[in-house]
């Protein structure tokens, strides 16, 4: 099976595309909402801890280190979130025609990566104007952008299929985030926990080892990178999660993907 | 075989019904049935859609299928789409397709009419380009020029079905399954359809049509079949298609 074929790729932009025209309808400043939200969201961390909190006496360049994380985690917690509901979303195509239905999937993960992709541009501007020194570092944001993507991806067709089937994977899938969250190095620097095999033990979390390496070649080498708290066999950890979600996730969907107009 | 564009060869569809909403406590209670071995009470009805239908259509043929509502034809006709996948039996495609199983599939109503044109155009299988190069006898076909910047949900469900038959008339599948296309139109827009029929037929395009219909049945197809309780009950002339038509319905009075 091709999977890139013209009829795809048409299909694919339209759809994304679609998502963009519709997220910003009726706002007056349209898209320039997708600059403006991490821009405020950048005022309002750099406020809160660098004037109120001054915790981030400790950590470099931290409204940068934050909205880094928090930008990352967006991406995720967005493309999941529109990837497992996406199918059932979409009930009114699948049940009318004959489209790959991984295009679904495809195409919210890539509706989410754009804005992540818009948000990385804002930091980049914010990078420059806080005095964040800029280097050869930021090109280490193409893999690992592109590893959160594939676990984004892998999770969406395992949860999309779940979901077909099982309409509180929402709910769950939430609290799940909610606590994710807070297993994340994301508003606390990791050098805060002090037990070491704690710190292993949240650092085997792909998201968080994507964030904390991205922190330390975007922001500051400061930052604890994966592979200083994780030994050599260790560091493949992150990257066999992903492949013990993607090849299920990825074998379920297809056996699966038949059934969906009948089971919507 | 080369003359062939659909096979069907035994095809049977059933559809197990849920009885309620599955929520994750079903999941739990079965995996736990799993576990014990406890034999799992069937929660569920089968319903049989289809049962051992086959038939063949060849190229150029006008196809036609009637039934009454519930009859099973609309399950056929998405069984030949690929939309469902037969529980057993095979379906054989020989060529493009496009269904209309509906007019303005993924018509989305707050973009525009130019947007929804794309959208539209690209799920029925054409690329970007290709729309571009349709676009202005889309839209002079569809006579909406003055509104193809308004959005769609501000179209009358008249205009939307003009926009939406516009963009399908340019498909140039080789097979074509149209249902109940004709139900939704006044009888300007019917007109339409019945022309492009007759360019169809003239083209010598295999269509396949669902209809109530029965003088449409009569006038554009070659070829007909009945279907009635899930089966084919009979196949061949359309005009003793609809005869035997007419004749279950008054049965069933």
């Amino acid at each position: 099976m091709r999977f890139i074929t013209q009829k795809n790729s048409s299909i694919l932009r339209e759809m994304v595309g679609t998502d963009f025209k519709v997220r910003y309808q009726g706002s007056i400043l349209g898209y320039m909402w997708s600059f403006l939200r991490p821009l405020f969201l950048f005022l309002i961390l750099y406020i809160v801890f660098t004037k109120i909190f001054k915790v981030g006496k400790t950590v470099q360049y931290y409204p940068v280190y934050l909205l880094l994380g928090i930008v990352l985690w967006n991406f995720f917690t967005e493309a999941t979130s529109n990837a497992m509901t996406s199918i059932v979303a979409r009930g009114d195509l699948i049940k009318k025609i004959s489209i790959p239905k991984y295009l679904l999937i495809i195409s919210s993960v890539s509706s989410a990566f754009i804005n992540l992709i818009l948000n990385l541009i804002i930091i980049f501007f914010i990078s420059i104007f806080t005095k964040v020194p800029l280097g050869f570092g930021w090109f280490m944001i193409i893999p690992l952008s592109l590893e959160l993507v594939i676990l984004a991806l892998s999770l969406g067709f395992m949860l999309s299929t779940i979901f077909v089937k099982f309409r509180d994977l929402t709910y769950v899938w939430e609290v799940f985030i909610q606590a994710a969250f807070y297993a994340t190095p994301i508003l606390y620097p990791l050098s805060l926990i002090t037990n070491v095999k704690f710190q292993k033990l949240l650092m085997i979390n792909p998201v968080a080892q994507v964030i904390q390496d991205a922190r330390y070649f975007l922001v500051t080498h400061q930052t604890i990178i994966s592979w200083k708290i994780l030994s050599p066999i260790e560091t493949t950890i992150p990257m066999l999660i992903i492949l013990i979600i993607a090849i299920p996730g990825i074998f379920y969907f297809k056996k699966q993907s038949k059934y969906f107009a009948e089971n919507i | 075989m080369d003359n062939k564009a659909i096979v069907l060869d035994k095809v049977s569809k059933s559809f197990v019904e849920q009885l309620g909403h599955k929520t994750l406590k079903h999941l739990f209670i079965s995996i736990g049935d799993k576990i014990l071995k406890r034999k799992i009470k069937t929660e569920r009805n089968t319903k049989q859609a289809l049962a051992d239908i086959s038939l063949e259509v060849e190229k150029g043929d006008f196809f036609g299928i009637v039934g009454r509502n519930g009859s099973g034809k609309s399950t056929l006709l998405k069984i030949i789409a690929g939309v469902y996948v037969p529980t057993s039996g095979s379906v054989l495609r020989n060529g493009t397709l496009t269904p209309f199983i509906e007019l303005g599939v993924g018509f989305n109503p707050e973009l525009s009419g130019k947007d929804n044109v794309f959208l539209n155009a690209a799920l029925l299988g054409f690329t970007r380009k290709q729309t571009q190069k349709m676009y202005t006898s889309i839209v002079h076909f569809a006579e909406l020029e003055d509104f193809m910047d308004l959005k769609l949900k501000h179209y009358s469900s008249g205009m939307q079905v003009r926009l939406a038959f516009s963009v399908a008339v340019k498909s140039e599948s080789d097979i074509l399954l149209l249902d109940e296309v004709l139900a939704v139109g006044d009888i300007n827009f019917q007109e339409k359809c019945f022309k492009y029929f007759e360019k169809l037929k003239k083209e010598k395009k295999t269509v396949i049509f669902v209809s109530h219909d029965l003088e449409a049945i009569k006038k554009f197809c070659n070829k007909a079949v009945l279907i009635n309780n899930s089966k084919l009950v009979a196949q061949g002339n359309p005009r003793w298609i609809a005869e035997k038509y007419l004749k279950i319905m008054q049965e069933s009075n």
